[in-house]
Formats: structure tokens, C-alpha cells, sequence
């Protein structure tokens, strides 16, 4: 589904990302963890299209397409979402509104015919129940004066209806208290399925308790320097990333 | 002298006063014949106001000149489009290039009269204050406006009468086919306790151009309240200088939002609000989404002369491609101002590099237990919010006009009437499809 190829990303004149590979297949969730700064949420934003990291270097390719050559909005369309570590506020701009048009557009690229209001309530009040997120929307701008925990589900209410094919979730755990984590979890291994994948990043094991994962990276300096299975996650935990140096010294 | 604008137009009007103008308006009395003598003495000594004049330093009426603007035979006419608020329960009245057009106003609900020129002009206690609220002073645009203007109307809203029913005057400009003058005022009486909405629409035609003088003015009695609004929604051939100045006695209460959403290649508004009692409240709203070469201009005074009162004004604006904007917003605080709170904000976003704001809030107190504040911005749109929108597969274009509705919705959303709302959002919208937002 997607294949990161030696990827290489600057912001400014600071490289970030030094050689990137990364190869997800469907029906796979990874996980990225590492110490802060290493260049995730970089990661995250170059994938998603952001306009404001240069990509100095290597490929990537989703579901066979060059997804470098494409816009944010062709890439949301094509199929992939990114959950932000900091979600935006948006005042003015209504959550509904907001939400009806992303869910057309993509609808509308993949040849769907719009819904109507009906339709579009009816999913949304099932994906509210699904993110167990059932504050009113409808006259609330996007994000605005939502607490933390909230802008979290509400991130998690948007991948639910957009239902993409590859998900990355930047630290969508912190932040959420064990309750709301348990939801938040739920309603991605419930959308989870052998058509779709997840990357994960996170600091936290705990996440991956309820989000197991078929693969860890760890992220350090720009750079993967260490995959493993699900157990590398709660190696990491215990062993701190002063362990990581030493992985990143001996390797 | 070297402050004026003297150039074809203004010949065409030095000469036309007493050759034509004064010929026609034999039937006024001599008290005003003898006001528009005067008015009209100003306006020849001081011209049209150019650049050179403080208060026009960023609009520059030699841009509207580009025609020689001629008075045309203007007969009742009948405008295709009536300008109907979808959705809105309201008394109409329409002016079509200045002249009522009674086919197509409704009847006035007690409690609320409205008069024409001649009827208008007839009663002493509506023609004598022409000029006795928006005082001329040194303004020669003004004085243009008294000298020349052809039609008077008057509403005037009897005391104690709650009239719920919005009137709405709808200004229509059409069929000319040489680029006119049309000058005209209208005179607002609120009596004491008195509450009623006047909701005014602007609307052209595409035809030669048309240079609009309207001179409005307003004043409410004690505990009067004035809900009013203006929406310009005109095509690119109008070009409209707009005085607008508002008495407001004890304890009355003035609303108004001022909606710049067509396509006018120039509109400057005056809207001074003169409060000479205590106790009153002042809301003023403005937006402006200003695209191709357009200019608008927005001048506001807002002048706090006795203790107690509120006044808040936000405007807020868009520039795309070309288009000019200017806001210059005054407070005064007199002395006997105490307690005064008075809030002023003006936000612009500019979306192209050769797209221009003046933006020039300005405070002058001379109380000293006062709350005041001003604030202008200028800015561009959140990238962050743009992104986040981007990431959700809405694109460029589309999140451009939904962060454009978002920044104006702050002041739309103020907007009492839910059918007014409606429609400005839809003007909005149509002026967002039809422009290209994509700029390099
Ligand atoms: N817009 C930017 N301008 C300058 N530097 C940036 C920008 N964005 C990120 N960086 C820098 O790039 C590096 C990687 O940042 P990034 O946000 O990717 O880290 P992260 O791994 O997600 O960290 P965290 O765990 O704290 O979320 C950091 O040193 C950060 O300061
Ligand atoms: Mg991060």
C-alpha cells in the first residue's frame, strides 16, 4: 500500500528526514515511536503533503502512485488521512459544513453520488456512536473551544467517515485520559480491516495495548534505526531511549 | 482651490445649476433654494475632493472621472429585477435611478409614513432639516449632494410604534445608456420609543456608468431603536458616494451593518454617528469582499459627546487581485463623555500581493473615565487551517472560500434577520464562484 524509499525532507535549511524506508502492506498497522523531535510528526506532514517541508530526496508510493506528485487534497482523496498531533482550530468554519464537503469530495472522486442530508446524518450519528463522541456538532466551528480529548475524537470522527486506506495517527493518545484512549482505540479496531492499514505514532506503549501493531520503528535522528515486532515497543518502554543511543552508536 | 477635483463633470454642474437645475425646482420654497444656493457656492469654490484632501488621501475620485458624468432625463422606470429577499416578510419600496416607483412598493403599516419628493419637500418640518443633521461645513460633496440632489424621501417612524415588519428600500440603477448623475437623499425620523429595521439593497444592471450621490440622514429621538442595514450588491457600472450621518438622542439605540458584496467598481461610504445624549448604544458591523480593480472605501466617525454610552464597531475585509480598501475609523470622546465605552476593531486579509488596504483606526479622548479600544489587522489566511482543510480532501479553491465565509462570518453571523443572513451568504457565495481564488 505504501513504500517509503530512502525519503529525505528538509524545512528551511534544516534537515529532518534522513533516509526514510518504509514499507506498509493492507491489513497492517505500524507503529512509530521515538524521542521528541526525531522527526515523526515531519514524517507525518511530508506523507500528508504539507507544503511547507521540501522534499530533498527519495520516493514514495502509494498504492502504486507517486504520492509526492500529488496535492494534499488529491492525496485525502486517493485515500489516505492524517490525524494531527495538533489539530487546528478553525473559528467560522462549521464542523458540519466542514464535514459534508471533505465527505463529498472524496465521494465525488471515487465516482460516488453525494448524500443527501439525511444520509449524511445518519452516518455521522453512527460514527459519533462508533467514537462514542456525541456532543452536537452542528453549531460548532471546527475544533473551536474543543478540549483536548476532544479534538482528539474529533480527528478520530473524521477518519470514521472518510474511512480512508491509510491512516497515520500522530500521538492521537496524548492527551486522552484512559477512558477516552480505551474509545479512541475501540473505534480503530473497529474501522481496522484487511483493506486498510494504520501507521501509529506514539510515546506511549499503553496505546499499543489496545492498537497492537504487526510492526515498531523507532525513529531517532531522522532516521529508522531500529523495526521490530510488537515486544520492540515494550523493550523500549523499559530500557528508556538511552538504550536507543546505544542501538544508534553499535548500528 | 488646489485641493479640488475641477474637471468636465464639475464644468458640466458649474454650468447646469442655474441654466437647468434651478430651472426645474421653481416649486421648492425659497428657504431651500436658498440652502442649495449656498451649497452649491462650496461645491464650485471647493470642486470634487482630490487626494490632497486628508479625507480622501486613498481614494481617488479621478478614478470614478474617467467618464463626463451628465444629469439624464429620468423617467419612472421599471427595473427587471426587484431585488426581492428571498424568504424576507418586509414592506418594499422601490427607487428606481432615484425615483420611487409606487407599482412596485408595498402600503406602510400604521405608525410608519413615507414620503416622495414633492410631498416631502412640501412640509417645512422635513425640508428644513435637510442639511440640519449632515451639517455641510467644508464638505463639498455635501454641498454637491444640496445643490443637485432631485429627489427627497422621508420615513419617519412615529413614537411609541413598534413596527416589526422590516421596511426595505431597494435602490435599482438601470437602463442608462450614457454614463449618469443621480443625486438623492432620504431623511430617517425615529420618534421617542419607537423600533423599526430598515434594510436597504443596492442594485445595477450592467449599462454605462452611473455616479450615485446619496446623502442620508437619521435621527433618533429619546429611546428610539433603529435596526439598519445596507447590502451593495451592484454590478461593476456603479460608482457610489454615500454620507451618511446619524443624531442619536438619550437612551436610543442604533444598529447598523454595512455590506459591501457586489461587484461596484467604487463605493465610499461616510457613516457618522453623532450621539448627543447619554445612555445611548452604538453597533456598528462592516464587510467588504473586494475583487478585479474595485474600490471601497468605508469612512465611520463615531463621536461620544455625553456620559454613559456604548458603541462597538467591527469591520472586516477581503482584497483579491487589484482591489483597493480603505477603513478609517474615528472615535472622538468628548469631554462630558464620562463612562464612555467605545470598541472599535477592524481584520483584513489580503489575498494577492497587489491587492491594498489602508486601514487607519483613530482614537481621540478627551474624557478621562473612559474604556475605549482599536485594534486594525492585516493579515493572510491561517496556512495551518488551510492545510487542515486540505488534508481532508477539500481543495485549494474551495478551503480559500470557506476560510473567506469563516473571516466574514464573524460579522454576518451578528446579522438578526435569518432571511437577510441567508441572502448575504448567498451574495457572498456567488461572488466566491464567480471570481477565480487560485492566485499565483
Ligand atoms: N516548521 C518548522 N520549522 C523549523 N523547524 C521545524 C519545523 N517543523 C519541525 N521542525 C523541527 O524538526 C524537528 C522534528 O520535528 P517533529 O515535529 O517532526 O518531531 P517529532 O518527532 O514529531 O517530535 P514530538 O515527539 O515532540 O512530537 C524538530 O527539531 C523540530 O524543531
Ligand atoms: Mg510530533
Amino acid at each position: 500500500m505504501l513504500q517509503i524509499k530512502d525519503l529525505q525532507a528538509r524545512v528551511e535549511d534544516k534537515e529532518i528526514l534522513k533516509g526514510i524506508n518504509l514499507e506498509i502492506k493492507p491489513g497492517e498497522v505500524h507503529a512509530i515511536m521515538g524521542p521528541n523531535g526525531s522527526g515523526k510528526s515531519t514524517l507525518a506532514s511530508v506523507l500528508a503533503g504539507h507544503p511547507g517541508f521540501e522534499v530533498t530526496g527519495g520516493q514514495v508510493l502509494f498504492e502504486g502512485q507517486d504520492l509526492l506528485d500529488l496535492k494534499p487534497e488529491e492525496r485525502a482523496r486517493e485515500g489516505l488521512f492524517l490525524a494531527f498531533q495538533y489539530p487546528v482550530e478553525i473559528p467560522g468554519v462549521s464542523n458540519m459544513t466542514f464535514l459534508k464537503t471533505a465527505l463529498e469530495e472524496i465521494r465525488a472522486h471515487n465516482g460516488l453520488p453525494a448524500f443527501s442530508a439525511k444520509e449524511f446524518m445518519k452516518l455521522l450519528r453512527e460514527k459519533q456512536d462508533l467514537v462514542e463522541f456525541n456532543t452536537s456538532l452542528v453549531n460548532r466551528s471546527v475544533n473551536e473551544g474543543f478540549s483536548g480529548g476532544e479534538k482528539k475524537r474529533n480527528e478520530i470522527l473524521q477518519l470514521a467517515m472518510l474511512n480512508p486506506k491509510l491512516a497515520i495517527l500522530d500521538e492521537t493518545d496524548s492527551g486522552l485520559d484512559i477512558d477516552a484512549l480505551r474509545i479512541v482505540a475501540g473505534g480503530v479496531n473497529k474501522l481496522r480491516s484487511s483493506e486498510n492499514a494504520f501507521l501509529v505514532i506514539t510515546h506511549y506503549q499503553r496505546l499499543l495495548d489496545y492498537i497492537v501493531p504487526d510492526v515498531v520503528h523507532i525513529l531517532s535522528g531522522g532516521k529508522i534505526i531500529k523495526s521490530g515486532p510488537k515486544e520492540l515497543a515494550l523493550e523500549l518502554e523499559e530500557k528508556g531511549y538511552d538504550w536507543l543511543r546505544e542501538v544508534e552508536t553499535t548500528e | 482651490m488646489e485641493l479640488g477635483i475641477f474637471n468636465n463633470t464639475y464644468s458640466y454642474l458649474s454650468e447646469a445649476f442655474e441654466k437647468e437645475h434651478l430651472k426645474e425646482r421653481s416649486f421648492e420654497s425659497q428657504s431651500l433654494l436658498a440652502k442649495r444656493a449656498e451649497a452649491f457656492q462650496l461645491f464650485n469654490l471647493k470642486g470634487f475632493p482630490s487626494v490632497k484632501n486628508e479625507d480622501w488621501r486613498f481614494t481617488n475620485l479621478n478614478k470614478v472621472f474617467k467618464e463626463d458624468y451628465q444629469f439624464r432625463k429620468q423617467e419612472p422606470a421599471f427595473s427587471s429585477s426587484t431585488g426581492t429577499i428571498p424568504g424576507l416578510k418586509a414592506c418594499k419600496i422601490v427607487l428606481v435611478n432615484g425615483k420611487v416607483s409606487p407599482e412596485l412598493s408595498d402600503p406602510l403599516p400604521e405608525g410608519v409614513s413615507f414620503l416622495s419628493t414633492e410631498a416631502a419637500l412640501a412640509e417645512e418640518a422635513y425640508s428644513g432639516r435637510i442639511g440640519a443633521i449632515a451639517v455641510q461645513g467644508e464638505n463639498a460633496i455635501l454641498g454637491f449632494n444640496t445643490a443637485f440632489f432631485k429627489d427627497f424621501y422621508v420615513l419617519h417612524v412615529r413614537a411609541k410604534k413598534l413596527i416589526e415588519t422590516p421596511i426595505h428600500i431597494s435602490h435599482h440603477f438601470t437602463g442608462n445608456t450614457e454614463a449618469a448623475l443621480i443625486a438623492y437623499r432620504l431623511l430617517v425620523l425615529a420618534e421617542e420609543l419607537s423600533e423599526s429595521t430598515l434594510i436597504e439593497t443596492f442594485h445595477s444592471d450592467l449599462q454605462a456608468p452611473v455616479f450615485l450621490s446619496y446623502v442620508s440622514e437619521f435621527s433618533l429621538a429619546e429611546s428610539a431603536v433603529l435596526h439598519t442595514h445596507w447590502v451593495n450588491s451592484a454590478s461593476e457600472d456603479l460608482h457610489l458616494v454615500h454620507h451618511r450621518e446619524v443624531e442619536q438622542f438619550r437612551n436610543s439605540i442604533f444598529n447598523n451593518s454595512n455590506l459591501s458584496l457586489g461587484n461596484a467598481a467604487f463605493i465610499r461610504n461616510n457613516l457618522n454617528c453623532r450621539l448627543k445624549g447619554s445612555g445611548t448604544e452604538t453597533n456598528l458591523l462592516g464587510s467588504y469582499v473586494v475583487n478585479g480593480s474595485q474600490h471601497v472605501d468605508n469612512h465611520t466617525i463615531v463621536d461620544h459627546q455625553k456620559p454613559n454610552s456604548n458603541s462597538m464597531e467591527l469591520y472586516k475585509g477581503i482584497m483579491l487581485d487589484k482591489s483597493h480598501a480603505v477603513f478609517n475609523g474615528k472615535i472622538f470622546v468628548q469631554i462630558d463623555a464620562q463612562k464612555t465605552n467605545a470598541f472599535q476593531k477592524n481584520n483584513n486579509i489580503l489575498l494577492s500581493d497587489q491587492a491594498t488596504i489602508n486601514s487607519k483606526p483613530q482614537l481621540e479622548i478627551f474624557a478621562d473615565d473612559v474604556k475605549c479600544s482599536h485594534g486594525s489587522t492585516v493579515g493572510q489566511f491561517d496556512e495551518g487551517a488551510m492545510f487542515y482543510l486540505r488534508t481532508r480532501g477539500i481543495s485549494e479553491e474551495a478551503a480559500k472560500r470557506m476560510l473567506i465565509q469563516a473571516f466574514v462570518a464573524e460579522v454576518h453571523s451578528k446579522i438578526n434577520i435569518s432571511a437577510l443572513r441567508d441572502y448575504v451568504s448567498q451574495l457572498l457565495q456567488t461572488k466566491l464562484e464567480r471570481d477565480n481564488l487560485i492566485i499565483a
